[in-house]
């Protein structure tokens, strides 16, 4: 399947670069802009400081695929949720324009509108299969959209530096901390 | 607590500063020059114009932290001293750009590599970009001065493996490597300089010459972003600054103004031509923001036998110059090689991929080397160059745009790198690619690097260097300020740091704004006296 649902008349892959907000792009393409403003909450989740209740589906789901080797399976819900704490951290402490962008992804990823034509996860991210993961990274990171392209590196950035920096992870790296002075 | 900490305790002693975040009302604040920006040219020009009697004051967007705060924790220290929060990225999200958001400037977090500018580059800006007074003579005596500062020498101690692995695959191939000068006094060799000195053995602003400055008498704000110079004709009249809040992250309403006789600023690469157009300043040539470069960064992983730990050890003590000027100044893309420290955090995202490919990468980060190669951008007409652009709430965003001529060098680059990590030993080497897996011998390494489709955001990328941006030079129609770093069109305005270079410097570039900014700091001193 194709990004076709991005091939509305007047708006070329320029026009989509140009405007760069993604969530206002993809939602502008789908004719639904008016009827969904306001939608996405932007009250933080129990327990965070940014991220919200729709953010943690798609996250629960994908950050267990991302860790998948580097975490011992009954260790992976504690990983999740840590990994979860590292990011809502940094988020917390990125620019609001940066910020900015990264909620508009994970608004693209959380509203089914946008989620089914983009990733190819039409039903919930709960039932999505560690496969079905796999094939929208996949696809994410050879789309034709650059905007694709830039949040396939995101996701795996924020992730992965997520965990990295939780001392959870360092035994399977071999990394014994910073020395003790 | 390893060692005192000498800036708390000159707090306690005296030293006059304002936490922004802190302020319950706007506040007004005077001084004989105020300096935005506490890294390495704003703290340069601090000591030098307060030691000649002026009274100083500093203004930092970014936080107060000091060696008690660093714990060598990558999680709190990249949000907490990084610009936007390590956020920061060219516009298409393709570069991560590290510089530091605090008091002592991205000399708080850099990895002490110090060199002098090379000859060929201020020879270039001469010859080029009519650049005066900076010859390679005119500058020796400033360098000179700046390396006593800051006790720049080489390294004494022997490299980590890390870096020992350019030492050996240059002996074998008998490639060009020297020991890096490095900003350090007492360095206990741990290897956590980006995420601040915890014993302030690495000699940043934080340690010297503020410090100096506050014993002078001089102030600090900190937490105040500078927003806006307050123009009338051809002065300056003042800074409206916007405190922000403990993170760095919002303003909290209160407004800070600044007024002084003179103005220097010293936001560094992409920051000092955004605080210029956010001001709309007189601009006739549309030079502000222009000519950004990067020093890009491509980078080559590769696995030994013996132990590595690329976590510990003074970070970068080795280097290799053996392709950055072989084919002249302008010729193809040049580059200079060096490693970086390989903490888990920043590891994993450099490695690539995710599941179980990026475990079984990590799992081996004690037998992993990594090489960088930093890009000499700016040299020739084909360099790719970037453009700083306001976003929505005025703050700066970088466009850089790639060409054939820079994505030519990444290649040349991976094959250098690769050719030096076979030399000295390694059992396989990955490039640091999207479609690269780990490859045993150099033959492969050239096939597979041959074959790379070399696009952004599959090839990782990344730059620790801003320069340019508000480059000098005598002709207005070219450059910002003239080479004194005097505005052009403003009368009262100087700019100190590094987005004064016309091209990027080709090496690392600390150095480069200590010298030059020391001169121009003296040099104003004098102007001023006679004013």
């Amino acid at each position: 399947m194709n990004d076709s649902v991005l091939d509305a008349p007047g708006l070329s892959r320029r026009g989509l670069l140009k405007v760069g907000l993604m969530g206002t792009a993809f939602l502008a393409t789908a004719g639904l802009t008016a009827s969904l403003t306001g939608c996405s909450a932007s009250t933080p989740a129990n327990g965070f400081a940014i991220l919200r209740d729709s953010d943690l589906p798609f996250l629960k789901a994908l950050i267990p695929v991302m860790l998948a080797g580097a975490v011992k399976p009954e260790q992976m819900p504690a990983a999740i949720d840590g990994t979860l704490q590292n990011l809502d951290y940094s988020l917390n402490r990125l620019s609001p324009e940066m910020l900015k962008l990264t909620v508009q992804l994970f608004d693209v990823l959380a509203m089914a509108v946008t989620r089914g034509p983009l990733t190819g996860i039409w039903g919930s991210w709960e039932n999505a299969s560690a496969d079905d993961i796999r094939h929208f990274l996949d696809r994410w990171q050879n789309s034709s959209l650059s905007l694709l392209r830039m949040g396939h590196s995101s996701l795996l950035q924020l992730v992965m530096m997520g965990w990295y920096g939780r001392p959870e992870a360092w035994a399977h790296c071999g990394y014994p901390g910073p020395p003790k002075i | 607590m390893p060692v005192p900490d000498l800036f708390a305790e000159g707090l306690a002693r005296g030293w006059k500063t304002y936490n922004g975040s802190r302020l319950d009302q706007d506040l007004t604040l005077e001084a004989d020059v105020a300096i935005v920006g506490t890294g390495a040219g704003g703290g340069t020009t601090a000591e030098i114009l307060s030691a000649a009697g002026y009274k100083v004051l500093l203004i930092e967007e970014g936080p107060l932290k000091t060696s008690s705060d660093f714990k060598m924790q990558e999680a709190e220290a990249y949000p907490s001293l990084y610009q936007e929060g390590i956020g920061r990225m060219s516009k298409d999200g393709a570069i991560t750009i590290m510089q530091g958001r605090a008091v002592g400037g991205t000399t708080l977090v850099n990895w002490t590599s110090s060199f002098r500018t090379p000859e060929p580059t201020l020879e270039h800006w001469a010859k080029e970009h009519n650049v005066k007074g900076h010859s390679p003579a005119e500058m020796a005596p400033w360098f000179e001065k700046m390396e006593q500062r800051l006790g720049v020498a080489p390294w004494i101690m022997p490299p980590n493996v890390n870096n020992d692995i350019i030492r050996l695959g240059c002996e074998k191939l008998g490639y060009h490597w020297k020991v890096i000068p490095r900003n350090v006094r007492g360095c206990w060799n741990l290897g956590y300089c980006g995420m601040g000195c915890p014993t302030n053995a690495k000699q940043s602003m934080l340690v010297t010459t503020i410090p100096a400055t506050l014993e002078k008498g001089g102030e600090l704000l900190y937490l105040a972003r500078a927003d806006k110079l307050l123009i009338d004709g051809d002065k300056v009249t003042g800074i409206q600054c916007q405190a922000m809040d403990e993170r760095c992250v919002a303003p909290t309403g209160r407004t800070i103004t600044v007024k002084a006789k003179h103005y220097v600023l010293s936001g560094g690469g992409i920051n000092t031509p955004a605080i210029l157009m956010r001001s709309d300043a007189p601009d006739p040539h549309k030079r502000a923001g222009k000519r950004t470069f990067i020093h890009l960064v491509n980078f080559s992983a590769a696995q030994f036998e013996q132990v590595v730990n690329p976590f510990y050890g003074a970070p970068q003590s080795i280097y290799s110059d053996h392709f950055q000027w072989d084919h002249g100044t302008t010729g193809r893309m040049s580059f200079k090689l060096e490693v970086p420290p390989l903490q888990p955090a920043l590891t994993a995202t450099l490695l690539g991929r995710f599941g179980e490919d990026n475990a079984l990468r990590m799992e081996q980060l004690p037998h992993t080397n990594a090489m960088l190669a930093l890009l000499r951008d700016g040299f020739h007409p084909e360099s790719a160059e970037g453009t700083v652009e306001l976003r929505g709430d005025g703050s700066p965003v970088l466009d850089y745009q790639m060409t054939d001529y820079t994505w030519d060098g990444v290649r040349r680059a991976f094959h250098t790198m690769a050719e030096i990590q076979f030399a000295a030993g390694a059992k396989s080497v990955l490039p640091l690619h999207a479609d690269a897996g780990y490859v045993k011998t150099l033959g492969e390494a050239k096939s597979l690097i041959d074959g790379l489709s070399l696009e952004i955001y599959r090839t990782r990328l990344g730059s620790a260097h801003v320069m340019g941006g508000c480059a000098m030079g005598e002709d207005p129609s070219q450059a910002v300020t003239d080479s004194l770093g005097r505005h052009h069109q403003l009368g009262n305005l100087s700019i100190h740091d590094g987005s004064l270079f016309p091209t990027s410097i080709g090496a690392n570039p600390q150095l480069s704004v200590y010298g030059l900014t020391a001169q121009l700091a003296s040099q104003l001193a004098e102007r001023l006296r006679t004013a």
